[in-house]
């Protein structure tokens, strides 16, 4: 089998969006699971205050899930636009 | 191998097919995508028929035992009360901005969750509702902060802590309505897009549903809730900056 230009393109495509999403992931993982384990240790501390914690840790999360989201993008970029 | 990636393809790029409308107004093309507008259309009705329909529970003097409707209305307007309004930096601002909040938390709620019904889809899977709803954040945000602050020191604001970083501040502030925007669209998308590729190429049964309830129900009430949590953020942070 031939191998073309527009093959390895197509490769490199693939190869690209996959290791955007995975290591794009990492970062905001981390991120939140720091967040989550962080209010849940506030949360056994001081009961009473859940609520207010877990409005936070949701708020939180969401800024630090921004980072994934543009990694997503920039892999649905690379699967359909490039 | 690259007949999988091929069908996978075709299928992803039929997900995001776009029916668009080309309208020309004074010699100037409009392109718009039809079946977005017309599922926020159906989400406008959906939310206006409701709000009609539970004004009818309330025609009756207060002092009267509250009817069952009326009761789940009540409770919906305290949890929104207590979650979103209670965010606020002042009470005032809370008063004034409580409706607008809670409004569109409402609409984002009703289109993450229009998509579980078959043959509609979610209008918040497109870039531009989004984008819409963050740009109308964005300006009510700006507005507030000059009627607050006055116009001269709400300028002044972007020339802290030093006129050196007058450009970052200006960027700063218009990266926050685009990430607004791109969370909220990228969430619905990757959710839409896992159940098709799950549901087409490894399960067709069982596990699609199961993987509905939790990314359209579960994740799309968390979108909008954070999505209204940040609107609420911006305006804090713009009137009290």
């Amino acid at each position: 089998m031939e191998i073309s230009g527009a093959d390895i393109v197509l490769a490199a495509k693939y190869l690209a969006a996959g290791l955007c999403m995975g290591i794009g992931a990492i970062g905001s993982a981390i991120g939140e699971g720091l967040a989550a384990a962080h209010a849940l240790d506030g949360m056994a501390r001081q009961p009473e205050m859940q609520g207010a914690l877990m409005r936070t840790m949701v708020l939180g999360q969401a800024i630090t899930e921004t980072t994934g989201i543009y990694s997503l993008l920039v892999a649905i970029v690379l699967l359909f636009v490039v | 191998m690259s007949g999988i990636f091929e069908q996978l393809q075709g299928l992803l790029a039929h997900l995001g097919e776009k029916q668009i409308l080309v309208l020309r107004v004074l010699g100037a093309e409009i392109r718009v995508d039809w079946r977005t507008i017309v599922m926020s259309w159906i989400v406008m009705a959906i939310l206006i028929g409701l709000a009609l329909w539970l004004r009818r529970a309330l025609r009756q003097p207060v002092e009267e035992k509250p009817n069952r409707t009326q009761a789940a209305l009540d409770a919906l307007i305290d949890l929104l009360r207590s979650q979103l309004g209670s965010s606020f930096a002042s009470e005032q601002l809370a008063v004034r901005m409580f409706p607008f909040i809670s409004t569109l938390f409402l609409y984002v709620l009703i289109s993450n969750w229009l998509g579980i019904i078959p043959y509609l889809e979610a209008p918040t899977q497109n870039l531009n509702v989004t984008l819409g709803l963050a740009f109308l954040v964005f300006f009510i945000s700006q507005s507030l902060a000059v009627r607050h602050r006055g116009i001269k020191s709400y300028l002044k604001g972007f020339l802290e802590p030093s006129p050196v970083l007058l450009p970052m501040n200006i960027i700063g502030e218009i990266a926050r309505p685009l990430s607004h925007a791109f969370r909220l669209f990228g969430n619905t998308l990757a959710g839409t897009f896992l159940i098709t590729v799950i549901m087409v190429k490894f399960v067709p049964i069982l596990v699609p549903s199961v993987l509905t309830m939790v990314f359209t129900l579960f994740f799309g009430a968390i979108q909008a809730f954070v999505f209204a949590i940040l609107a609420v953020a911006y305006i804090n942070v713009a009137v009290e900056a």
